[in-house]
């Protein structure tokens, strides 16, 4: 398998920036839900190597990856999760709401599925306005049984809006196997609305999503319609929270070992020892800098509720 | 310099002034290119501003309201239209956990700068699901503004600025019975300060009457029988923008009158008048002299037979006694109030199926 170093360094980064979050956690310092990104790092990082900065992307409450993949603020997201307020929310947000509108990281829900339609109004403004803008929208299989997902698909493929949907396939739902309950195949579900949808089985090799992300924005920047990729995963830890949920009654460990033996940032021993390093530094500085921050004061709590 | 104007052909000029003013303003909604034109109110928009930014769309409120804040995240600005609020019910999810929040949730970075206008069907059988007003479902969720414009200026006003100078998402929930009554029109620059606030409509000393949307033509009826007889002078005050309640208007005239009747056209438990209300006693309970009288749809959903709808909205009658019953201290009182014929008329005027 060929890896890119540069894009491995990516993933990499956010693989120990989740690692960081996992050790800090039980002290209570970072008082706000995690969904940990570990395992689909790849799927951010290859993407947005695709995009340029001022394409837009939308998230959900697992965006650590695309926060940073898309050029989100490391110092200011560690202050977000601490409740700062240098934090990209002024301590508002925490970890399920991160933004970053200097780099076109335009918000994550909390609320499954509801910032792709808001994906699609981006790409149809950006159309209207003509600035040649791409947008991308990230959220995983289980947003596809919402029904605002299915008007969304509709609504993109109606405007053939400038759209990449993004579609991290780990099958799980919290702690539900989609598969079990959903009657319908991501991509062939979109064909139905005459989106292109494309398949990826190897979600943690992030020179191949790269390869046909580039190849999906290209084919919508240019004017062909929304499109979508369909990208085979794995959730690497528990839905939200620093633990892993594998052993008895929980998922067979196998899984994690099978996935363990793909994934780059596992196995790429010797990149991982020469790069870990500097982005420990790195680290590290964010992490002081979200603890010599404020707490946001008393005039926070009532500011920004309504526009004046 | 004053015109003449109905409440539907007012917002059929904003819907044309907001698009002629920046072209960046759309209009999203189900139905807005087809003959009947939301109402008239959508009416020639396609034709000269043409399909890309005058977007009928599927039924899916749910989606649209998402598809207008992405608009408005990257710089349009989305005017979207629904036939009922009935239907706004679908896209709560949009609203009260996407909409309302979007600027703070985010510590202030986003705008979301949108009308939503939603039209009262009321009358004529409209039924349980066609009749809604529902204000204070919306204006309960801190980041939400919520606008019942009672007039055509009001329509001007509200509607000018909220899609040329506002930062943030508006609802305004039009009345379907003051679509095709006649207002005079004034430029009033002092309002124009305030296009949202509340406005005194009437100067009274007797009786302070809050009404909302078309509930503020019921009681200038209940004013005009009043005056013919002589009796109590009403203050009458429509505070518009319901979410965020001018509560100083409002006491400073309940301070003089002492006396209170709000008629709204939502229903009455967790509504209007209790947060006008709360407005009062958390002021000064002291200035109230009489107990409020609260108006409001009866505690059900709207039944469709006109015999039973007749009896479910409040009416000219209502207030009239609301209004005996405070000056005088009792409802016992034997004075002729209007009977319910007077009530029926407006609606045996108002022909369906819209």
């Amino acid at each position: 398998m060929e890896v890119s170093r540069s894009l491995f360094r990516q993933a990499l980064r956010i693989r120990l920036v989740e690692e960081r979050v996992r050790e800090i956690y039980p002290s209570d310092r970072i008082q706000s839900p995690v969904h940990l990104s570990n395992g689909q790092e790849a799927i951010s990082v290859g993407v947005c190597d695709a995009l340029a900065r001022s394409d837009l992307v939308f998230g959900t409450y697992r965006s650590h990856a695309l926060y940073l993949a898309k050029g989100g603020d490391l110092d200011r997201m560690f202050a977000e999760l601490y409740g700062r307020s240098t934090g990209c929310g002024g301590g508002k947000a925490g970890s399920m709401h991160l933004c970053a509108p200097e780099v076109g990281m335009m918000g994550a829900s909390a609320i499954v599925a509801t910032t792709i339609p808001h994906a699609v109004g981006a790409a149809l403004a950006a159309r209207i306005r003509g600035t040649g803008q791409v947008v991308a929208c990230f959220f995983g299989e289980g947003a596809t049984g919402e029904g605002v997902y299915h008007e969304s698909l509709n609504l993109a493929a109606v405007h053939q809006v400038p759209l990449l949907l993004v579609c991290e396939h780990n099958d799980l739902a919290i702690n539900t196997r989609v598969s079990e309950v959903h009657a319908f195949e991501v991509a062939a579900h979109a064909e139905v609305f005459g989106i292109p949808a494309t398949t990826l089985e190897r979600g943690s090799d992030v020179d191949f999503v790269a390869a046909a992300a580039h190849h999906e924005v290209e084919a919508t920047r240019a004017g062909s319609g929304p499109r979508l990729l369909q990208i085979r995963t794995f959730r690497a830890l528990q839905h939200v929270g620093p633990d892993a949920d594998f052993g008895p009654g929980l998922r067979p460990l196998r899984e994690l070992e099978d996935w363990e033996a793909t994934d780059p940032l596992t196995w790429r021993r010797d990149w991982v020892e020469a790069l870990t390093p500097e982005l420990e530094a790195e680290i590290d500085a964010a992490v002081a800098f979200a603890e010599a921050s404020p707490f946001p004061g008393a005039d926070a709590l009532l500011s920004d509720v309504v526009a004046p | 310099m004053a015109e003449t104007l109905s409440y539907g052909a007012a917002i059929h000029r904003a819907m044309h002034e907001a698009l002629g003013h920046s072209a960046d303003t759309v209009v999203v909604g189900q139905g807005v290119s087809d003959h009947t034109a939301i109402f008239g109110t959508t009416e020639g928009l396609r034709q000269r501003f043409g399909p890309r930014r005058v977007i009928d769309t599927a039924i899916a409120e749910d989606g649209t309201t998402g598809l207008a804040v992405g608009l408005a995240l990257n710089g349009v600005y989305p005017i979207q239209t629904h036939i009922r609020v009935d239907f706004l019910v679908l896209a709560m999810n949009q609203l009260v956990n996407l909409v309302a929040k979007y600027r703070y949730m985010y510590g202030g970075r986003f705008e979301l700068p949108m009308l939503i206008r939603a039209v009262v069907g009321r009358s004529w059988g409209q039924g349980p699901q066609h009749s809604q007003s529902l204000q204070a479902l919306f204006a309960h969720v801190p980041g939400l503004t919520v606008i019942l414009p009672s007039t055509a200026e009001e329509v001007l006003r509200s509607y000018r600025h909220a899609t040329r100078s506002h930062r943030g998402p508006v609802i305004s929930i039009e009345h379907r019975f003051l679509y095709d009554l006649d207002f005079e029109v004034t430029d009033d620059p002092e309002r124009d300060r305030a296009p949202f606030g509340g406005r005194v409509v009437e100067a009274g000393d007797d009786v302070t009457l809050v009404a909302t949307s078309y509930m503020v033509q019921e009681a200038q009826r209940a004013a005009r029988w009043l005056e013919a007889r002589g009796g109590p002078r009403c203050e009458i005050l429509d505070p518009h923008r319901v979410s965020d309640l001018d509560h100083e208007l409002i006491f400073e005239s309940v301070a003089r009158t002492g006396r209170l009747l709000v008629a709204d056209t939502d229903w009455v438990p967790y509504g209007l008048g209790a947060e006008v209300c709360r407005g009062v006693v958390t002021r000064d309970p002291g200035v109230l002299r009489q107990p409020v009288r609260l108006l409001g749809m009866a505690q059900a959903p709207c039944p469709t037979s006109h015999a039973l709808e007749d009896l479910y909205y409040p009416h000219m009658g209502d207030i009239v006694r609301g209004v005996y019953g405070l000056v005088l201290g009792t409802d016992d009182h034997g004075l002729e109030t209007p009977d319910a014929a007077a009530a029926k008329a407006l609606r045996k005027a108002f022909r369906g199926p819209f």
